[in-house]
């Protein structure tokens, strides 16, 4: 395996008093993309802007293909940034706008034909290239900037939610079509985003940043199925996971659940993954995992009252009061549900996440 | 049927060479959330400044309560807008943002102290009533700034992609409360987005828009499972509604939609008399309406699996069916690999049938609601 591209080695950032960034730990490898994923001020635009060369770490270092470019310029560190506003020349044309970075460099003619059309051959823009922005979709105008950064072969990208600016539909086809880019391109992609849906689509490897701190670095499933703490696991789903206080009871080698006055027996076999030393304990169950069970079944975990449904086309989620604690499960398509409407509910046992109330770590 | 609030009559708005608005027929029920749903630019912005009286429309009528208000002007209409970047006066308090509408009505103190406490109480702001706006989060701006419109007691409450500045788990909740305040209020309100999940879960009505022309008005349920056209099955749904170009073929006296060696069996029943073999179709249907078949299902068919990405509770297969590929949802852990063959089954009543060339749907069936 080859040098990673980019290593970040313990680097924190603080502005004043405040931590931004608090011992950052991640490497990239060659032609992979990874995804900092984190909510709103976590630190992923001062992380790129630290890789960039735009921000300088208050410690820790930054490696690039094996050496300390801690220290270097932004220009000398050959990585491409793209943003969520990608300006366009507005007097050129599409071919132009594209070419712009090679005639910069001083590239012959012939080399630039080529790899424009070869770029918009890949973007597939090559019916805009003789058209000024003015008369470009939404789409098209972010497909022709990323054409532009991606005409040069820097040595990784830096991607600051390239796609949030964009209606909804349309950042769904491009998000699969930058995958299928980078894939075929064996390019270098670090993308930063706060939607875990667009994480989960894009990514090889995920890392959670969350204030200031990585979280976690895994897979996308991982993620969801094995988050390490309470808040990636809330960030990551939706409808969120539900996360309700309970007491974890162990009485003749079997152990049970109390949640408010309804109590659930956990199966046998799962006595032994149980946490041990520990009876208050956060549960966190995932909407997905609750089922709706017909009245008195032998199946009924918990009961509860319907307060809110939220139809989604696929799925409808359901939200139900259990005596002072709200829950809520996806039932599929569109159902319907009224408020004060009783339900009896079956939980997927083996999918309950055990967290501690106190430092928020899942409990294994 | 509940009394039209509000009726758009052939509604044009013409921009120079420009149709921004194209002949859009709308009515609205009282007490009832319709959502004006489209990409942008598609005009629906357009027709929230004809209903406020910010634009006149080229031709067309906007009616409230039965009666024209072209002729009245923006303040005297009595609809209340509420833009995406929450316009609230940063110098004042919050319960002074909320007075505000109130004072220039002339309501007497005591009356506004009881409309703003029940208004604050609402939205969940009582405690940072006497709190300037710089002290307040994003979604507590949005909530004075709906409050604001709100206290006014408008007869139509216009929301302009009030969620868009927020961040997911902000925009879980504040949809969670629009819909209980719309409940509890009764308020008749029209919910501008391009966000289907906003649309789908606020709206009872969803008006979809492109190019300035209105494409469906019905039942949030109906827009989503019965698409009149292909743009609209494109533009609710995700992963997408997949879209399989073949040509109408017949099977042993059923009819079958094939291209290249890929078959895809449509339900029994009527087609349509519209629908002949041979001729060039576009088979609409969502990936979570095929499942898996069972071996000896009659309906089934069988494509190459191209893609297995786990997402979640859920994995999204992608397989090829003749040019075109697929995308089907499936439990994760459920058995699929890249280059095996999975056997689909479409649920029958959620299979949609688009002409190729004009992209209206054909097949019209189905448990409306």
């Amino acid at each position: 395996m080859s040098e990673p591209v980019l290593e970040l080695r313990s680097i924190s950032k603080n502005f004043g008093s405040n931590q931004a960034l608090k011992d950052v730990n991640l490497t990239v490898p060659h032609g992979s993309l990874i995804v900092l994923l984190g909510p709103a001020g976590a630190g992923k635009t001062t992380t790129l802007r630290i890789i960039a060369g735009l921000e300088a770490p208050s410690s820790g270092e930054v490696f690039i293909e094996g050496m300390d470019f801690t220290q270097h310029q932004p220009n000398q560190r050959d990585i491409a940034m793209i943003f969520d506003n990608l300006a366009l020349y507005p007097n050129k044309n599409g071919f132009d706008n594209i070419a712009a970075p090679l005639r910069i460099a001083r590239r012959p003619k012939d080399e630039i034909k080529r790899r424009v059309m070869e770029i918009a051959d890949l973007m597939k823009i090559g019916h805009i290239l003789d058209r000024t922005p003015a008369t470009f979709s939404g789409g098209e105008r972010q497909r022709v900037a990323l054409g532009r950064a991606m005409i040069r072969a820097p040595r990784f990208y830096l991607l600051d939610e390239p796609l949030s600016s964009l209606d909804f539909m349309l950042r769904i086809d491009l998000r699969t079509e930058l995958k299928r880019l980078q894939q075929e391109s064996g390019r270098t992609f670090l993308f930063a985003t706060p939607d875990y849906t667009e994480a989960l689509a894009l990514a090889d490897t995920v890392c959670v940043l969350i204030d200031g701190e990585v979280r976690q670095i895994a897979k996308a499933q991982e993620l969801y199925d094995e988050p390490v703490d309470r808040d990636v696991a809330r960030f990551v789903g939706n409808p969120p996971i539900n996360i309700v206080p309970a007491r974890l009871t162990r009485e003749n080698g079997s152990a049970s659940l109390e949640i408010g006055s309804m109590h659930m027996k956990l199966p046998d076999h799962m006595e032994h993954g149980l946490p041990a030393g520990i009876s208050d304990v956060e549960i966190g169950v995932r909407p997905e995992h609750v089922r709706m069970v017909g009245s008195d079944s032998a199946e009924t975990h918990l009961t509860g009252t319907v307060n809110d449904m939220e139809p989604l086309g696929m799925h409808t989620t359901v939200g139900v009061n259990l005596g002072g604690v709200d829950l809520f499960f996806t039932v599929p398509g569109v159902q319907e549900f009224t408020d004060g409407d009783k339900v009896e509910m079956h939980v997927d046992m083996e999918s309950i996440l055990f967290f501690d109330p106190k430092t928020g770590l899942r409990l294994t | 049927m509940a009394k039209i609030k509000l009726e758009l009559v052939n509604l044009r708005k013409e921009f120079g060479d420009l149709v921004a608005v194209d002949d859009v027929s709308i009515a609205i029920e009282e007490s009832e959330t319709m959502a004006l749903l489209g990409p942008s630019g598609c005009g629906k912005s357009t027709i929230l400044n004809m209903i406020v009286g910010l634009e006149a429309p080229t031709s067309g009528d906007i009616l409230i309560d039965g009666k024209s208000v072209l002729n009245v002007s923006p303040g005297d209409r009595n609809v209340g807008l509420v833009f995406q970047d929450y316009a609230v006066f940063t110098h004042m308090t919050v319960r002074n943002n909320l007075a505000y509408g109130l004072k220039i009505r002339k309501m007497d103190q005591t009356e506004i102290d009881r409309e703003i406490a029940k208004v604050a109480e609402f939205l969940s702001i009582t405690h940072q009533l006497d709190r300037k706006p710089d002290q307040l989060g994003a979604s507590e701006l949005q909530r004075v700034a709906i409050g604001r419109t709100l206290v006014t007691n408008p007869e139509i409450l216009l929301l302009d992609e009030p969620l868009s500045n927020l961040e997911a788990a902000m925009r879980n909740q504040m949809r969670r409360e629009l819909r209980r305040i719309q409940a509890d209020t009764g308020q008749t309100i029209i919910y501008v987005t391009h966000d289907q999940i906003e649309a789908l879960s606020l709206a009872h009505r969803i008006a979809v828009m492109d190019f300035g022309a209105l494409q469906q008005y019905d039942t949030a349920h109906n827009v989503y499972q019965y698409p009149a056209n292909r743009f609209v099955g494109s533009f609710l749904g995700n992963p997408p509604m997949n879209f399989l170009k073949g040509k109408i073929g017949e099977d042993g006296g059923r009819r079958i939609v094939t291209s290249g060696n890929s078959i895809i069996p449509l339900p029994l029943g009527n087609l349509g008399s519209d629908v002949s073999a041979g001729a060039d179709v576009v088979v609409g249907v969502r990936p979570e309406s095929l499942r898996l078949a069972a071996a000896d299902d009659p309906g089934s068919f069988t494509v190459p699996i191209l893609a297995v990405e786990p997402q979640g509770p859920e994995t999204v297969v992608t397989a090829s069916f003749g040019d075109s590929s697929l995308k089907v949802i499936v439990p994760t852990g459920a058995a699929a690999a890249e280059g095996d063959s999975i056997d689909l089954v479409p649920e029958s009543d959620l299979i949609a049938l688009f002409d190729a060339e004009s992209g209206v749907r054909l097949l019209d069936s189905g448990d409306r609601r």
